[in-house]
């Protein structure tokens, strides 16, 4: 192979007069990915490489987190078994951490899908080496948010009786109920974003085939379904990659909107607001791009992507966040006030609880890490550019995220229209399967990224062919050429 | 007449065009001629025609789909199992939007992708010529030409900058093999399948520990009895209006017989009769007649019992909890007391 280098064709450099349009190259080389070529051969070997790699800590990672899933699924017997009172649900708190959870990681599941297609259909070039780490995201989860539901069940052994299907009990699941809505909102978007990863996956899947043995080759056989990268192959591929991104971004926009209804529909107060749509959308994708940003930082570091992963996308991924820091900040603002200069008796109670009750600490500790935080910081390239700093930002994000649904789902219901009947969540055995759904999405990442490129190489060397330089004036600048 | 297929490997983009313009001048047709490559090259970029495809109407077909088995689910079946609900429309409109909203998404990806997978041809068993280096970025070109041509073809492949040549049979039809595959893949989902329905038939049935037919209970007449919980709110002085401490019998005074008395010319005396007998305006519309209060058998009743039956009611009898407080009831017991006297 190595005979043939000098003639792959990013190889071809434009050629430079001077010693400062040299240097300008070299700088921008180091900065951009798109502009830092390596040979396809080198590509594969640094994508396929980390997937062999089980070091240590992937193994100590991989106890801890199996033991913490397993333990979830014990709790979850006892659970089935004793029944729904040992999470501490009761009335008036009849949806508890398991619904928490649910709107928590479908809102973590937005940020895949989104940063894939939208970004795909804006055509923006820095998404290319992130995407499907993000649509990994999405995949565990939404897996997660159906656990969750699932968690939720009484009688569990009863679910099938959801599916439409001629029975012996003469009975029909209304399909005009909010459960309903839910459900099918949550099957199309699983099923879009399994299809629309594994699309992605096909080339990389067929690389994968022609670089490995044994049972990997095998596997990886089977997957590709026979790629082999035919003009008829490409085009048909880029079409249902285009259906699809178009398909799916109302899909993700449907789903949090009927995941916003289910509270939105009930006369509880707090619920009862027709602003609940987009702004449980906003949270998500908030919540879904910081979980974005912990993953990269973690698979950069743990899979050693230094080359893949770069400041610039970190940076792009921060400003994304800053802005939806302040889009939050506005839906935030309008739930509130609305309620608030109504004067609802019961809301009077609640935004006391908050401002001076026993959620104070939940709600200032939610404002400090969803606003004050992330608007404090990310304004500043400095920060944008630390992945440290965006770590810590983004784990604040989350935990500000989550304490947002913790305080609308068991807070809200326990200051209901009754008074005799209020009441204070304890979480009990919730807790423990909290940690488990985490713990679930982290093992399947994992799992995941020793089985599939985590990495879509196909897509980074069709930005390095279509990316260049030219230079005007004094200064070379990159230039990106739209085939489509 | 043989056909052969010659595969060659190019570096980029430009060689891999003139390669095909070559082809085209030897007489070989494009559709004889495939470019395999790593990365998409637009059809502009080899020279080639833009390819035509029908993904864009079998995603419409499975909108389509999509949007009529939602109209079944939300608008035909609830009139087949109709539960009427009481001014509630059995189709109402909204959430059958909603519904038909999911489904025509779902449908659309679901036939996109099986679209795809059709068009294409997968999942692609058998043999194909092809190279493991196309996916290193090289570009390979694959022409499938008469064997009179093949030598001409191959020089014109390496004079083009053709880095690796291959000459193959053109590959043999589908086997019998993958039938079998095929079968077997459709037995191994087919299993399940039949194992999830027989459950959900019921004709197979786990006897689950808390299935609620298994649970003990205990008939009316039945021993033995279970404890009352702790948390049992007791016959007597029960609490049964937040905030209002628990009742205790008031003791018999005059102040009491006279609230009594005026309560009970408020409340009572329109069934019972001012003086208990149950002789009142209202007595003759009830069957049975409301108690004569003086009788042995209201007497016999204990305090509490009294208390009990103001406070929850008694056959015809509506409950006087909204309009007495515990307090007030008791004075009304001491007056009922005091009638037979």
């Amino acid at each position: 192979m190595s005979t043939h280098e000098t003639e792959y064709p990013v190889w071809r450099r434009p050629v430079l007069e001077d010693e400062s349009l040299e240097e300008q190259a070299e700088h921008l080389r180091r900065r951009h990915l798109l502009l830092d070529p390596r040979y396809p051969w080198d590509m594969n070997d640094d994508v396929l490489k980390p997937m062999y790699q089980t070091s240590r800590t992937f193994w100590v990672l991989f106890v801890a987190l199996f033991g913490l899933v397993m333990m979830g699924v014990v709790t979850w017997g006892f659970q089935i078994y004793w029944g729904l009172g040992i999470t501490g649900l009761n009335r008036p708190i009849n949806w508890g951490l398991f619904l928490v959870n649910t709107v928590y990681f479908i809102g973590i599941g937005h940020a895949g899908t989104f940063i894939s297609a939208a970004l795909r259909v804006m055509k923006v070039e820095w998404r290319r080496p992130i995407s499907r780490a993000a649509e990994t995201v999405t995949l565990f989860a939404l897996g997660a948010a159906a656990l969750s539901i699932f968690m939720h069940l009484g009688r569990l052994w009863k679910a099938y009786w959801m599916l439409p299907y001629p029975n012996q009990r003469q009975l029909w699941p209304n399909f005009h109920s909010p459960l309903m809505w839910d459900f099918m909102a949550i099957l199309t978007y699983l099923t879009g974003s399994v299809l629309f990863v594994y699309l992605g996956l096909l080339p990389d899947l067929a690389m994968a085939r022609d670089h490995t043995r044994g049972w990997r080759h095998r596997f990886y056989s089977i997957l590709a379904l026979g790629w082999r990268g035919t003009e008829k192959e490409w085009a048909h591929l880029e079409t249902t990659l285009n259906i699809f991104s178009y398909v799916i971004i109302p899909v993700m926009f449907s789903v949090h909107t009927i995941v916003s209804w289910d509270f939105a529909m009930a006369l509880q107060p707090g619920w009862n607001s027709t602003i609940f749509g987009p702004y449980f959308i906003i949270g998500a994708l908030y919540s879904g791009v910081a979980a974005v940003i912990i993953v990269m930082a973690i698979i950069r570091k743990g899979m050693r992507l230094q080359y893949f992963l770069r400041d610039e996308h970190f940076n792009g991924m921060a400003m994304f966040l800053l802005l939806l820091t302040f889009a939050w900040a506005y839906f935030y603002f309008n739930d509130y006030i609305a309620p608030w200069y109504h004067g609802e008796p019961a809301m009077k109670v609640i935004f006391d609880l908050f401002r001076r009750g026993w959620a104070a600490p939940l709600w200032f500790l939610m404002l400090f890490g969803n606003i004050l935080l992330p608007a404090a910081t990310l304004w500043q390239r400095r920060v944008r550019r630390s992945i440290p700093a965006l770590v810590v930002i983004a784990i604040f994000v989350q935990i500000g995220m989550y304490l947002e649904r913790y305080l609308i789902v068991p807070v809200f219901l326990g200051y209901n229209e009754l008074p005799f009947s209020w009441g204070i969540f304890v979480p009990r055995a919730g807790v423990i399967l909290t940690i488990a759904a985490l713990a679930f999405v982290f093992l399947g990442y994992l799992v995941f990224s020793r089985f599939f490129p985590l990495i879509p190489a196909w897509e980074i060397l069709e930005g390095q062919i279509l990316q260049g330089l030219r230079r005007i004036g004094r200064a070379l600048l990159p230039t990106r050429t739209d085939v489509h | 007449m043989a056909n052969r297929s010659v595969l060659a490997l190019y570096h980029e983009a430009t060689s891999t065009a003139d390669t095909i313009d070559r082809l085209r001048e030897l007489g070989v047709p494009d559709e004889s001629i495939t470019v395999m490559s790593g990365i998409p090259y637009a059809p502009a970029i080899l020279g080639r025609r833009p390819m035509y495809e029908r993904l864009a109407p079998i995603a419409l077909i499975g909108a389509v789909g999509g949007f009529l088995a939602a109209l079944f689910l939300t608008v035909v079946t609830p009139h087949l199992y109709a539960i009427p609900v009481g001014g509630q429309p059995l189709v109402p409109g909204p959430p059958t939007i909603i519904i038909v909203f999911e489904f025509t998404m779902l449908g659309t990806l679901l036939a996109t992708f099986g679209g795809l997978l059709a068009e294409i041809a997968f999942p692609a068993v058998g043999r194909h010529e092809y190279d493991f280096r196309i996916t290193e970025g090289h570009i390979g070109v694959l022409a499938v030409v008469d064997e009179s041509l093949v030598e001409q073809v191959e020089s014109a492949l390496s004079e083009t900058g053709a880095h690796h040549l291959k000459v193959a049979d053109t590959s043999p039809p589908r086997g019998p093999q993958t039938l079998k595959r095929l079968a077997f893949v459709g037995a191994f989902a087919a299993v399940p399948t039949i194992i999830g329905l027989l459950f959900a038939y019921a004709l197979l049935v786990i006897p689950l520990p808390n299935q609620m037919v298994n649970q003990a209970s205990i008939a009316y007449d039945q021993g033995p009895r279970l404890a009352a919980p702790a948390e049992a709110v007791p016959v007597q002085g029960s609490v049964l209006v937040a905030g209002v401490p628990a009742s205790q019998p008031v003791a018999v005074t005059a102040d009491s017989l006279q609230r009594g008395s005026i309560l009970f010319t408020i409340n009572c005396v329109q069934c019972h009769g001012p003086d208990g007998t149950g002789i009142g305006r209202m007595s003759g519309y009830f069957v049975p007649p409301p108690a004569d209060l003086t009788s042995e058998r209201v007497q016999a009743l204990s305090d509490q019992q009294i208390f009990l039956v103001l406070t929850q009611g008694w056959g015809l009898m509506p409950s006087m909890a909204e309009n007495l407080l515990p307090v007030d009831r008791w004075d009304v017991v001491n007056h009922v007391r005091s009638l037979q006297k």
